[in-house]
């Protein structure tokens, strides 16, 4: 057992590392014991070897502010984060299940609308997301493809048990860290590395340009595949030039492609045009097509959804998938797996409450304290109300809010995050954390080996979002079967 | 390949190959001023002249053509966007945004390059560090430029990468002879110590652009102006050379396409440049003449442009 964690404290929160005092988890077992003898200050060295690796390799991410972008370095903490792997096969298969049934519900909603019909789910919540679009209505795409990547936020509670907390799947992003965090421990960490078994991540640009080809709507043997990013500003930018790097694809901008009379999109090369037959869009629908959505969009790319529309182009996610991303929606998850699965669900939602419903709005109302308050449509961590820490003024802020716009609001209890331990300024000390896996869903399905692991690196903080201050950590699914 | 990405890869070739120009030719300026005999008046100022940037040091400083304001608008001035921190600031940007056709060891190099100057910034206001950082930073770009060679396929990407790096290079060479030649012709070598240090002058210069060895292979004789001009300007195998750069974007338009009129272009300026008998060191003709081949090449830039670069005269 680590000398390290000899003080760690144990508050009543599930701890990923530690059962109790000087009792790992199976899945941490090995861990711990070989860093046995590690002293404290050696987790400091790794930490700085882990930051001037990071700095040499410029991850960075943009933040934006009141004085313009500024390019961050990375938040990271060098002790992982273990899961057990049977333990997180249970999970993969959990969440493929989840994204095949918000997959089927989406097209749902812009053909039959079947749901609706049955009863299941009210029509209003869908017509009144700001993410439906009536534009897709018709549209059956390839395997029923709309979310083709998805990260779903997972965290544990004080009981250890796994819920997902929320779905992203209009332009998820984080999947670069993931593969970066790897790189960076496995320079900083490399003994440990070979000594335990632990699933490697890398494959992930791979299967991620594999199932974009299937999405190809030709049956064309070597199908042309960009990332569209929306430039070097976006705070996402270093990944999006880092998955095209990976896959070896053309990594474009709006004004490199262009959609002539023959409803195909096609790029702006030096020799001319050439067809374009998957774009992994990193913009939101709102900046696609400025001739059917937002016109003052430079960004998009006017008469994307006329050759999406004609079947000439395949878009991922395509346009219209955020209406799953709603948080309204997201509530209504385990129905949405019974109903078009005909399975329950292998991993619950956080208890949700929805404002719009009155009764539901009554108890949140009641126990705003309690309770952490979300917007239904927005990411990143803003808006948000943390209950048991806001002041009278946010409650009344909030109060008020919701009153005001019932649909727009979801409450759920405050969850208490599980921990890991984290290099602290003097000792190892616990911080809570989230898990973003990300799911691929094309012919086939895939789940990245773990996901990125988000910390709330200040002392009782639940806030995890990088652009909130959060950092990350490396997350390991570790065999643990005893070797024959 | 997209307009887009061939246009920055294109300057990030440019700004690399002017990295390091400047880097040497701020180095040997500084060895000439160690062996020139004080009456050969030696100004800082030269160094730019030499790289065109006389109006903007006229309103940045005036008149103060002091050594520290001349370094300092040569290597940190982040407003003037041809120092070598600006230009390492932009390589280093056009890599970010590039990242995704070049190899990956590209963008972690010039990073590192640009902390490590950045972080030792002070080092260029004292000589002696200045020429340890100068050498450093032309060590690097020369490691750059050798690691794309090394480890790029010779696709579209890779040509014009060598566009660029040929280009600028060939602008630079015609600013280092010019170099020269401002002393040359500051100065009245009428006796025998002065030819001497004329000689000298010519060995500095080949120096700096480490063509001295490959010089003394070709020339036996003594280090003459005439033949050092002809060698860094018609040479056909010299590295450095104009002709030699001229060849090398000749061959390397020749596998992109639309390239018919800009390769007869550059034919007609090969043809010029290799035309071109001895013009004496120090005159106003030489000057003129090397002036010409920097417009000329700048006219190719802006054909580049509207052969490859503008999406909306491609497309």
């Amino acid at each position: 057992m680590l000398k390290s964690l000899d003080n760690y404290p144990i508050n009543g929160f599930y701890d990923e590392a530690i059962a109790h005092p000087q009792q790992p988890r199976p899945a941490a077992a090995q861990l711990l014991h070989q860093l046995e003898d590690t002293p404290f200050d050696s987790f400091q060295e790794m930490q700085q070897s882990a930051e001037s690796a990071i700095a040499q390799l410029g991850i960075s991410f943009t933040v934006y502010s009141d004085k313009g972008n500024i390019d961050r370095l990375w938040p990271f903490d060098v002790f992982p984060r273990t899961i057990a792997a049977d333990e997180w096969q249970r999970i993969t298969t959990g969440l493929k299940q989840r994204l095949k049934a918000l997959n089927l519900f989406i097209e749902d909603v812009y053909n039959e609308q079947r749901i609706f019909k049955a009863g299941v789910m009210p029509l209003d919540v869908i017509t009144s997301s700001k993410d439906y679009r009536p534009e897709c209505h018709g549209m059956k795409l390839k395997h029923a493809s709309w979310a083709s990547i998805c990260g779903s936020d997972l965290v544990r509670d004080g009981e250890g048990k796994i819920y997902v907390l929320e779905d992203n799947l209009r332009v998820p992003s984080g999947v670069s860290y993931m593969l970066e965090n790897r790189a960076v421990m496995k320079q900083v960490m490399p003994e440990v590395f070979r000594d335990m078994n632990i699933l490697p991540v890398d494959q992930y640009p791979l299967q991620l340009l594999s199932m974009l080809r299937s999405l190809c709507p030709q049956n064309c043997d070597d199908p042309e595949v960009v990332v569209l990013t929306p430039g070097i500003f976006n705070s996402a930018y270093y990944e999006h030039a880092y998955l095209a790097h990976e896959m070896g694809a053309e990594l474009v901008e709006g004004s490199d492609l262009v959609v002539l009379e023959d409803n195909c999109v096609y790029m702006r090369n030096i020799d001319g045009l050439k067809q374009v037959d998957v774009i992994y869009r990193r913009i939101d629908d709102a900046f696609l097509d400025p001739e059917v959505f937002r016109a003052d969009s430079t960004l998009g790319v006017p008469g994307l959804m006329r050759a999406w529309r004609a079947g000439n182009i395949a878009i991922a996610n395509a346009p219209g998938c955020g209406v799953a991303d709603d948080k309204v929606v997201y509530a209504y998850v385990p129905e949405m797996i019974r109903f078009y699965l005909n399975e329950e669900p292998l991993i619950d939602n956080v208890p949700t409450y929805l404002c719009d419903c009155e009764e539901d709005r009554q108890y949140v109302l009641q126990h705003l304290n309690e309770l952490v308050v979300k917007p239904a449509n927005e990411s990143g961590g803003y808006g948000l109300l943390i209950g048991p820490r806001a002041t009278p003024e946010e409650l009344d802020t909030f109060y008020q809010l919701i009153e005001k716009d019932p649909r727009n609001y979801i409450a759920q209890p405050t969850l208490n995050l599980s921990t890991v331990p984290t290099v602290c300024q003097s000792t190892l000390e616990p911080r809570h954390v989230d898990l973003r896996p990300f799911i691929l869903q094309g012919e086939k399905s895939y789940v990245t080996a773990g996901g990125l692991t988000r910390v709330a690196l200040q002392k009782g903080s639940l806030v995890v979002n990088s652009s909130q201050g959060g950092g990350s950590k490396d997350t390991w699914i570790v065999v643990t079967e005893e070797k024959v | 390949m997209l307009s887009r990405v061939a246009e920055r890869v294109y300057w990030l070739a440019r700004y690399i190959e002017r990295i390091e120009n400047t880097a040497r030719l701020t180095k040997v300026h500084a060895q000439l001023m160690f062996d020139l005999p004080k009456s050969v008046e030696m100004s800082w100022y030269g160094l730019v002249q030499i790289t065109s940037n006389e109006d903007y040091f006229a309103e940045r400083f005036g008149d103060e053509r002091s050594e520290q304001n001349c370094m300092a608008l040569l290597l940190t001035d982040r407003n003037n966007p041809a120092s070598l921190m600006s230009s390492l600031w932009w390589a280093r940007e056009n890599i970010r945004t590039t990242r995704d056709i070049l190899p990956r060891e590209a963008w972690i190099h010039i990073n590192e390059l640009y902390l490590l100057t950045k972080q030792r910034q002070n080092d260029f206001n004292e000589r002696k560090k200045r020429n340890a950082l100068l050498s450093e930073i032309i060590r690097a770009c020369q490691a750059f430029t050798g690691m794309l060679a090394g480890t790029m396929s010779q696709n579209e990407t890779y040509h014009f990468l060598k566009l660029g790096m040929y280009i600028e290079r060939a602008d630079m060479t015609t600013r280092l002879i010019d170099e020269g030649g401002l002393y040359v012709s500051q100065q009245q070598f009428d006796n025998e110590e002065d030819t001497y240090f004329a000689s000298i002058l010519w060995a500095h210069l080949l120096r700096s652009i480490s063509s001295y060895f490959m010089y003394r292979l070709q020339y036996q004789t003594e280090i003459s102006g005439p033949e050092v001009l002809q060698f860094l300007t018609q040479d056909e195998h010299f590295a450095r050379s104009v002709n030699y750069c001229l060849h090398e974007i000749q061959g390397v338009m020749s596998k992109l396409p639309n390239s018919g009129a800009l390769q007869k272009q550059v034919q007609q300026l090969q043809n010029r440049v290799l035309s071109e008998k001895a013009l004496s060191i120090g005159s106003d003709q030489l000057h003129d003449h090397l002036d010409w081949i920097q417009r000329e090449l700048s006219e190719l830039n802006s054909l580049l442009y509207n052969t490859w670069f503008n999406p909306k005269q491609v497309a």
